[in-house]
């Protein structure tokens, strides 16, 4: 699974990294982690301010850092 | 002069710039506003505004909400390059997009409170009005100017589904901002209503009375050079000062795991330094004379109201993120503040005063264009801008120029003008910068002539 955290490295960024990471760690799932620093790269995708999330090129969510059990959510989602 | 006495002036005039700050303004300033962008970041739904921002809204509906965006989105510097380039690329397009880049760095609650209590209400009230009239001004400019790229552009990136979503301001949140709102203008204002004294009593104390002597005698003031020295009340509450940052470290740190007691002894100590700050106190012959005044019932009736407004109407989760956030700008902002304070004090003994008056003391389109110049090639972190502005101000700088320079500042530094160059491409940056440029000379010189 590739997990993308996009944002300017901001504490914001590291938080969402940390929850990520922490969510993919209790489900047990291998994920890679990359962050996305560039403003230009970051708008490839449809996002409209950072920190955000996505997994498998897809945007789970922007703007926000979301609690432990919707990762959770998204990351089994994610799975194909 | 020899050396010593040439240093000594220095530290005096830096450690009175720090103390004044410290105990003078940023209690009732800062200490509120760093809560309300805290919950500007936390708690305001960005879908609130930035539905008015999508691909077909109206002239009339998307200038406005990108200039109030400047104001209620971009406190933080997460959004603002984000948030720009998606209302270039994917929204209203590039007008809008460089109105919400020219309002946001110079009008966010905690740069216009700081302004109007260290410099004046005029100035901080016309940075607020005079950045959101000209931001539009030239987003109308920028947009007409490329009046053809943003054709294509259009056509390209049509059917964008990002800014639909919709949200408003649930009505809790809307009073929660009124209230701490209310904090800060209770804090700041210098009205009768706050001011004056209706009880008054004395504390017989020698060791108050000693120790303003030597406070006094350490930093002699000097009104003429903007001096102030350190009272006993200050140094009460620079030392509370101190002991919130040292329980904020261990209570806000791991915030996400809950309250802990830390956590509410921090919230504790900011009440009571916040009532104390607000109390008339002064040392006479005999010790301490205690007054209380209309800022002390307001500011008890205010925090009291959102102690329990925070504690009946917002989840854990949301308490936690206000928190956070208000920490997050603590951390980013602060430290290199108190440098920035320090060196700006001692820049102003340095800095012959004809140097200034002579550059900048008359309204002069020339005097507003180096102001303008200088803000653009020196690079301030957030908020410092306000103390060095205080420095020329006291070296005899005429309050036109000293608006240009605060306009200019924070807008244009050579950092932000690269990072603009990535999302809208050289030409247009080009443009933006000369256009920044000029309307903050204007607005220098206009301001200036209404003032004189």
């Amino acid at each position: 699974m590739e997990v993308k955290i996009l944002g300017g490295g901001c504490s914001k960024c590291e938080r969402l990294e940390a929850e990520t990471r922490a969510a993919a760690e209790a489900l047990g799932i291998k994920a890679t982690f990359t962050k996305v620093k560039l403003i230009s790269e970051i708008m490839a995708y449809d996002v409209m301010s950072t920190p955000a999330l996505v997994v498998n090129e897809q945007v789970y969510c922007y703007g926000r850092i979301p609690n432990q059990e919707e990762i959770k959510v998204w990351l089994q989602d994610a799975i194909p | 002069m020899n050396i010593t006495a040439f240093i000594v002036d220095i530290l005096q005039s830096g450690f009175s710039g720090l103390g004044a700050y410290l105990a003078a303004h940023v209690l009732l300033c800062l200490l509120p506003a760093f809560f309300i962008a805290g919950a500007l970041a936390a708690l305001m739904p960005k879908e609130a505004i930035t539905r008015f921002l999508g691909r077909d809204a109206n002239k009339w509906v998307s200038y406005p909400a990108s200039a109030l965006g400047g104001f209620f989105l971009a406190v933080c510097s997460c959004t603002i390059m984000p948030l720009f380039a998606s209302i270039y690329k994917k929204g209203a397009g590039l007008g809008p997009a460089i109105t919400f880049l020219f309002v946001g760095p110079a009008v966010n609650i905690l740069a216009i409170s700081f302004t109007g209590v260290q410099i004046g209400l005029d100035i901080a009230l016309a940075r607020v009005i005079l950045s959101m009239v000209f931001g539009v001004l030239i987003g109308l400019l920028m947009a007409w100017t490329f009046r053809k790229d943003d054709q294509d552009h259009a056509e390209k990136t049509a059917n964008n589904q990002l800014f639909a979503a919709k949200a408003k301001v649930p009505t809790h949140v809307v009073v929660f901002f009124l209230l701490l709102l209310g904090i800060l203008l209770a804090g700041t204002l210098q009205i009768g209503l706050f001011r004056n004294v209706f009880f008054e009593f004395s504390i017989k104390s020698d060791w108050a009375v000693e120790l303003q002597g030597i406070l006094t005698r350490l930093i002699p003031p000097d009104p003429g050079m903007g001096v102030e020295s350190i009272s006993v009340h200050g140094l009460v509450l620079i030392g509370f000062l101190i002991l919130i940052a040292l329980t904020a470290i261990k209570g806000f740190k791991d915030i996400f795991s809950g309250f802990n007691t830390w956590t509410y002894i921090t919230l504790g100590l900011i009440t009571l330094t916040l009532i104390i700050a607000s109390l008339s106190v002064l040392v006479d012959m005999n010790g301490f004379v205690i007054g209380l005044n209309g800022r002390l019932v307001a500011e008890i009736v205010l925090i009291s109201a959102i102690w329990w407004m925070s504690a009946r109407f917002f989840s854990a989760d949301e308490r936690q993120e206000w928190l956070w956030e208000t920490w997050r700008f603590v951390k980013q902002i602060f430290p290199l503040l108190l440098v920035g304070v320090f060196i700006a004090s001692i820049a102003r003994t340095l800095i012959p005063a004809v140097w200034i008056q002579t550059l900048a003391g008359q309204n002069t389109i020339w005097a507003n264009m180096m102001a303008v110049v200088f803000g653009v090639f020196m690079y301030f972190p957030t908020l410092v801008e306000v103390p060095v502005a205080q420095t020329f101000l006291s070296l005899g700088m005429h309050r036109g120029p000293l608006l240009a320079y605060l306009l200019a500042d924070p807008e244009l530094s050579v950092q932000s003008i690269l990072i603009t160059n990535t999302v809208i491409g050289k030409k247009k940056t080009a443009v933006y910068v000369v256009l920044v440029a000029i309307f903050s000379t204007l607005a220098g010189l206009i301001f200036g002539w209404f003032i004189k």
